[in-house]
């Protein structure tokens, strides 16, 4: 694997999860710095191959942000990325990569500290593989 | 043309200390295409914006990339400071090392800087220019529905300048407002609210009405959508910007609620009004009169607002011991909990249940046994009228209409599903409005307040007489589309149509006006042929392979 520090990538919706993470640098509220943010118009933006691509280039962890169920914007961006992280999460399976290693997390716009607590909770995972 | 690519850093007026920021510039300097790298304490003042204008026009920069706060704050700013200097705004991608970077974290973050400014970098490489252009539509806005808010609508939108045609699907104007009896604490009755505002309606040169009428089909997008509108026998297609549904709702006694038959002593909200209204023509006055709620939808506020209204009055005209069988009153709405106050002072009594109660008939009353929870105690009454709770169900025609329209209805079949984005009358589909009772509700404060911001968001979306969008931001690629109508078919906004390209092939086309820019359709896409300027697969892919690149 290439680079040595363990990478998330935070795949967000630019209608709560990007602002959460603002939200959270605004509040002074310190996370780990390994996490790499990737601002996306709706959780329905990112594809299987995205997420690949991510771990082909080295990151240890993938997050898909999007919206709480029943509030997404665009109805049902963030159940079809749901639907997309559990078929991620197989592929990496057969490849051997554990399937925890990437995660759905529906967010509402004011949760700063549940973001947070879900990129430590990712930190941890990815430390102790 | 050769990628130019320009690099701004701002320091928020020297208050990231936590990044070493000459370090950054010289590492960023070596970056793949990079032409110039300038460093400022205030590129969103009027000094930083100039140097970095001098900058883009002498170094002949084609793509910006701007490492600073985040771009929700000024991203707008920015893009118009790159049309200043000639290029298109969309030539913009921006750094976010303020919120979420020297804020977020402890410590020196100089690293991490480092790799989001690389990562705008890369996405640069990739961006397009997107156009903006004027689109013409359609002043003409259609209101379906010609109850009261149907015809507050047409009015409210006539004085915004906008002129309207009101389809009523009966034959007269009118609706469901005066099945209420009135409006405990207002003076003017409902037969005087609704004769004034038709009276209003048929007088304005802006209001087109058409009675007996029905819509058999809607087709197009926002600014200009075709309807057919059937009139007897007479079908016509004619265009408008906009349209507001105000179809209302229908009130039923379910027979499967109640185990008893509507019959003399259990009666409707409806019956009761006409009593009301003419309390002469009953045989006797009625000793005791019941109302059950919560047996058949507990969510619904409306037969709250009937009961409570019908129950005050009732103890006006004709003075009758009045009691309220309910599980939880829900009084949420604006002034009706005043009116609950109001009904337990002048006597109402409210019972509260777990179990529905049981009902039967005794000597030609109406006999209602429930165990009170609060008194803890079998309560049994008889009545000699039970007005039976109505449920609140969305009008026939409902469902054709959204699968026509191509709208999710909720669970109970009523419009606008309460989607924090769209809440309140605006639905996925844009130029498409809902307001009132059809949305399942019905509330009057909420009412007025539905029927302002239908009219603003029409008003927003239509004033000016052609409206400016970008240009196909989103895009299907004609050539790689293999017509599997996926995306047509996963549109949440119903933006996407096929389009004959010549006598062999059809293809998809996303209508700029509808679309919201959600990408669902890229993402889905499996012939790949969806681009989404922005967030097209290669600039999103160049943004996650910076991660991977050795510094």
């Amino acid at each position: 694997m290439n680079g040595e520090d363990n990478k998330i990538v935070a795949f967000c919706c630019e209608h709560s999860a990007y602002p959460v993470a603002n939200k959270a640098g605004r509040m002074r509220l310190h996370y780990p710095d390994n996490v790499r943010i990737i601002c996306v118009p709706c959780a329905g933006r990112v594809d299987v191959q995205h997420i690949l691509k991510a771990f082909e280039k080295g990151a240890a962890g993938v997050l898909v942000m999007g919206c709480q169920e029943g509030a997404c914007q665009h109805l049902t961006g963030n159940t079809r990325a749901k639907e997309r992280v559990k078929y991620t999460e197989s592929l990496l399976k057969e490849v051997g990569i554990d399937g925890g290693r990437v995660r759905m997390v529906n967010l509402a716009p004011d949760m700063a500290q549940r973001f947070i607590d879900e990129v430590k909770e990712m930190a941890e995972k990815i430390e102790g593989r | 043309m050769q990628v130019r690519i320009g690099i701004f850093i701002c320091n928020c007026g020297k208050s990231l200390n936590n990044i070493d920021f000459p370090k950054v510039k010289e590492r960023v300097e070596k970056f793949q295409d990079v032409v110039y790298v300038d460093l400022s304490p205030t590129l969103c003042l009027k000094e930083g914006r100039e140097g970095m204008l001098s900058a883009i026009r002498e170094r002949d920069v084609n793509r910006v990339v701007i490492a600073a706060c985040s771009p929700e704050l000024k991203e707008n700013v920015f893009g118009k400071a790159l049309e200043e200097a000639g290029l298109n705004y969309n030539f913009l991608s921006m750094a976010n090392i303020r919120e979420q970077c020297s804020w977020a974290h402890e410590g020196d973050v100089t690293e991490k800087a480092l790799e989001l400014v690389r990562m705008a970098a890369n996405k640069a490489r990739f961006l397009q220019p997107v156009e903006k252009k004027d689109i013409s539509v359609n002043k003409e806005i259609l209101v379906v529905g010609g109850g009261f808010s149907g015809m507050k609508s047409a009015l409210e939108l006539s004085g915004l300048g906008l002129r309207t045609t009101l389809v009523e699907r009966e034959s007269a104007l009118g609706g469901k407002l005066g099945e209420f009896e009135g409006f405990y604490g207002i003076e003017t009755t409902p037969e005087e609210m609704l004769s004034s505002t038709r009276k209003a309606v048929e007088e304005n040169g802006d209001i087109k009405v058409l009675t007996s009428a029905e819509i058999t089909r809607v087709e197009g997008q926002a600014g200009d959508f075709t309807v057919r509108i059937r009139t007897g026998e007479k079908q016509v297609s004619q265009s408008f910007g906009a349209i507001i549904f105000a179809t209302g709702y229908v009130t039923k006694i379910l027979p499967q609620d109640f185990e008893l038959k509507p019959e003399v002593n259990i009666i409707s909200q409806r019956k009761l009004v006409d009593m009301l209204q003419a309390p002469e023509r009953l045989e006797r006055r009625p000793g005791t009169i019941g109302f059950v709620l919560d047996v058949s939808d507990e969510n619904s506020r409306l037969p709250i607002l009937f009961t409570l209204n019908n129950a005050l009055a009732v103890k006006e005209r004709l003075g009758s011991e009045v009691y309220v069988f309910c599980k939880s009153l829900k009084v949420d709405s604006e002034g009706v909990e005043k009116l609950y106050r109001e009904a337990r002072e002048r006597g109402v009594v409210f019972l509260k249940f777990e179990e529905k109660p049981r009902i039967s008939k005794e000597d030609g009353r109406v006999k209602v046994e429930a165990r009170d929870v609060l008194l803890g105690e079998e309560v049994t009454l008889l009545c000699d009228f039970l007005v039976a709770e109505e449920k609140v169900l969305p009008p026939e025609g409902t469902e054709a209409l959204s699968s026509m329209l191509n709208i999710r209805t909720d669970s109970r079949g009523f419009y606008q599903d309460e989607n924090v984005h769209l809440y309140p009358v605006a639905s996925e589909r844009k130029g498409i409005f809902f307001v009132a009772g059809c949305k399942g509700d019905l509330d009057f404060t909420r009412t007025s307040t539905d029927i302002s911001s239908a009219a603003m968001s029409i008003y927003k979306l239509l004033s000016p007489e052609k409206a400016i969008v970008e240009v196909e931001k989103v895009k299907v690629e004609p050539e790689k589309c293999r017509a599997c109508l996926t995306c047509v078919r996963v549109c949440p906004h119903g933006a996407i149509q096929m389009v004959r390209v010549d006598t062999e092939k059809e293809v998809a086309k996303i209508y700029d006006h509808a679309c919201d820019g959600c990408g669902i359709c890229a993402a889905i896409c499996p012939a790949k042929a969806i681009r989404f300027e922005g967030y097209a697969d290669e600039q999103i892919l160049a943004e996650v392979e910076a991660i991977g690149e050795s510094l």
